[in-house]
């Protein structure tokens, strides 16, 4: 096995979003734990998604983009004038909604993609590949094919190979933003069982519509909601047995319960 | 059970429609040339006159018994169709035909490397070429591509990729510059030569090509560029890529073929350029390998100035020059359909690799 760098607490402390001169999000306050895994949920348009790009700093890219609040990696500022952007996300992860592998490039250069982007030397190549692919639960798929294309793989497998490409990069932190949204029963269920062996060696925050998924893979989870004209927000936040058993608000209750959103 | 026909019901028609088809196909055409044969009237008249009319209404019978209004309108949309491809492309076949059959008049393998020194108006075919043209062309050609290409892939990255509140007064002055008449561009560089007292040599030429292709290049590697999906972009830039490295290991490879084609669409744009290059380039007989350094002849120049003369032979060499450059341009045209053709065969591929799992 690769060393691996222990896992980090990621906290998000007094979050507002803007975009534009249109707050999104308001006040946001979460801890994400070394080695446990949050799920965020909420109805769709309530900031979710926003809110984890905050968390590596890919919020700031989109045009218009305002930020309010302070995001701590083991209690350092990531968006503090000295930390450049490039260097967080490389400690903090992301797999996105659609599967996006680079399509110019082979299932194996897609894996060493990150390496080569970042600037950082590549030893044992093989062994990298070999490890991330497993790590994702899509070693045996691949084995045998691994200077085709990255497009000619399946959707579910895509989403895979680029859970393993942002692995590769070793991230103490993996955000993930609705990864099985895409996808088959049997890819989730495989993705989900990646996520429980993942949280062995880091943190990891995901996005999900699914209410059965989030009950099955985190540890603790975040109502989102946003109330008509106003900026999203926090509604409750807890163990994830305590959010969908015994929710503290009742519009809690409603949504884990599917009345509304 | 008995095995399934594939017999696409759809397609399936009556023996009335078929030969109703047939009628409408083959009577005006055939009506038209009878009344051409009896009356000996002219061919465009017939075609407007007789032939165009004929054809609207019969269609439009066709159609109206097939599907009333609905059929009537599909009918004629089937017919304007193919009239105006048909237009075009006999237009298209008549000038390359008359160019094909003018030009090979004075076409010889030694046509495309001999020179037109010692050349005269009355001297046979059997000497002289357009070789010292092709070097001349190529060279200019060679020149504008390398100072417009690198800055018409800069501008299209700059239109793409930056978030500068500029870009809007770019893309528009772009725009008007690919509007710029190509006489003006030759005369702006004529004018540029009296003030830095610059001789008429293949830089000055390339010089006024270069305002024409470069909108071009700018314009379609920006198509190609905005093509590349923003998620490519995203999941470099989340992998720790700084912006250079995600341009040029990610979105640019992505959009390659778009880009190649741009390069190629440019050259064609300024191969056959003749205004600017009557202007700032002067007429030379021999040939010249050096671009920077006295007068250079062009294609286009070489065709313009023998075009002029009262001279049958002077007037096939022209022709000739004229074949020359369209192969030339054919050439590149159908270079740049291999590569725009590549990208889809690869997706094929993919197709093909997913259906065998």
């Amino acid at each position: 096995m690769m060393n691996q760098t222990a896992a980090s607490t990621l906290s998000a402390e007094n979050i507002s979003v803007w975009f534009g001169e249109r707050q999104v999000l308001e006040d946001v306050n979460l801890v994400f734990p070394a080695n446990q895994v949050t799920a965020l949920i909420g109805p769709s348009g309530c900031g979710k998604s926003t809110f984890l790009r905050t968390l590596n700093r890919m919020h700031e890219l989109i045009p218009g983009a305002g930020l309010a609040g302070s995001v701590l990696l083991d209690g350092k500022d990531i968006y503090a004038p000295t930390v450049d952007a490039v260097d967080v996300r490389i400690k903090i992860g992301m797999v996105f909604q659609k599967p996006n592998p680079f399509p110019t490039m082979s299932i194996r250069d897609n894996i060493l993609s990150g390496l080569k982007l970042s600037g950082r030397k590549i030893e044992n190549a093989d062994e990298l590949v070999e490890t991330s692919l497993r790590r994702a639960s899509i070693w045996n798929e691949v084995k045998d094919r691994l200077g085709d294309q990255a497009l000619s793989l399946s959707g579910g497998q895509q989403q895979r190979l680029c859970i393993a490409r942002s692995l590769a990069m070793n991230p103490e932190v993996l955000l993930m933003d609705e990864p099985c949204s895409a996808l088959d029963p049997g890819s989730t269920r495989r993705i989900e069982e990646t996520i429980e062996e993942l949280s062995a060696s880091m943190t990891i925050v995901i996005v999900t519509h699914n209410m059965q998924q989030a009950q099955r893979v985190s540890h603790q989870t975040a109502f989102f909601l946003a109330e008509e004209g106003t900026p999203g927000g926090v509604v409750e936040f807890g163990r994830t047995e305590d959010v969908f058993n015994r929710p503290v608000d009742l519009r809690t209750n409603d949504y884990v319960n599917g009345h509304f959103g | 059970m008995s095995t399934p026909v594939n017999r696409r019901p759809w397609a399936v028609t009556s023996r009335a429609y078929r030969a109703q088809l047939a009628l409408v196909i083959a009577v005006p055409p055939l009506f038209t040339l009878a009344i051409m044969l009896l009356t000996k009237i002219d061919f465009s008249v017939a075609l407007l006159g007789v032939f165009a009319p004929m054809q609207i209404l019969v269609t439009a019978l066709f159609g109206f018994l097939k599907g009333r209004r609905r059929g009537l309108g599909d009918a004629l949309l089937v017919f304007f169709t193919i009239f105006f491809s048909a237009l075009v492309l006999v237009l298209l076949l008549s000038v390359l035909g008359s160019v094909i059959a003018e030009g090979a008049k004075a076409f010889s393998p030694h046509f495309l490397y001999q020179n037109n020194r010692y050349v005269g108006t009355t001297t046979s075919l059997e000497y002289g070429g357009v070789g010292h043209a092709i070097v001349g062309t190529l060279l200019i050609v060679l020149l504008t591509t390398i100072a417009a290409v690198p800055l018409g892939i800069a501008m299209a990255v700059y239109l793409t990729q930056s978030q500068s509140k500029l870009r809007g007064l770019v893309r528009t002055m772009t725009q008007s510059l690919a509007g710029l008449p190509s006489v003006v561009s030759g005369l702006f560089i004529l004018a540029v030569m009296g003030f830095a007292h610059m001789e008429r040599s293949g830089l000055t030429g390339a010089m006024a090509l270069f305002p024409l292709m470069l909108p071009t290049v700018a314009r379609v590697a920006e198509e190609s560029l905005r093509l590349v999906p923003a998620d490519l972009r995203m999941a470099a830039l989340a992998l720790g890529a700084p912006n250079y490295k995600a341009f040029f290991q990610v979105i640019l490879p992505a959009a390659k073929s778009g880009i190649v084609t741009a390069l190629l669409l440019g050259l064609a744009r300024i191969v056959g350029e003749t205004a600017p290059l009557i202007l700032t380039i002067n007429i030379n007989n021999t040939t010249n390998w050096n671009p920077f350094n006295g007068p250079i002849a062009a294609l286009p120049t070489y065709v313009y100035s023998f075009l002029g003369s009262t001279y049958t032979n002077s007037q096939n060499r022209a022709w000739g020059g004229a074949l020359v450059l369209l192969i030339l341009v054919g050439i590149l045209f159908a270079s740049a359909r291999i590569v725009s053709r590549k990208k889809s065969l690869t997706t094929k591929k993919n197709k093909k690799a997913e259906n065998a799992k």
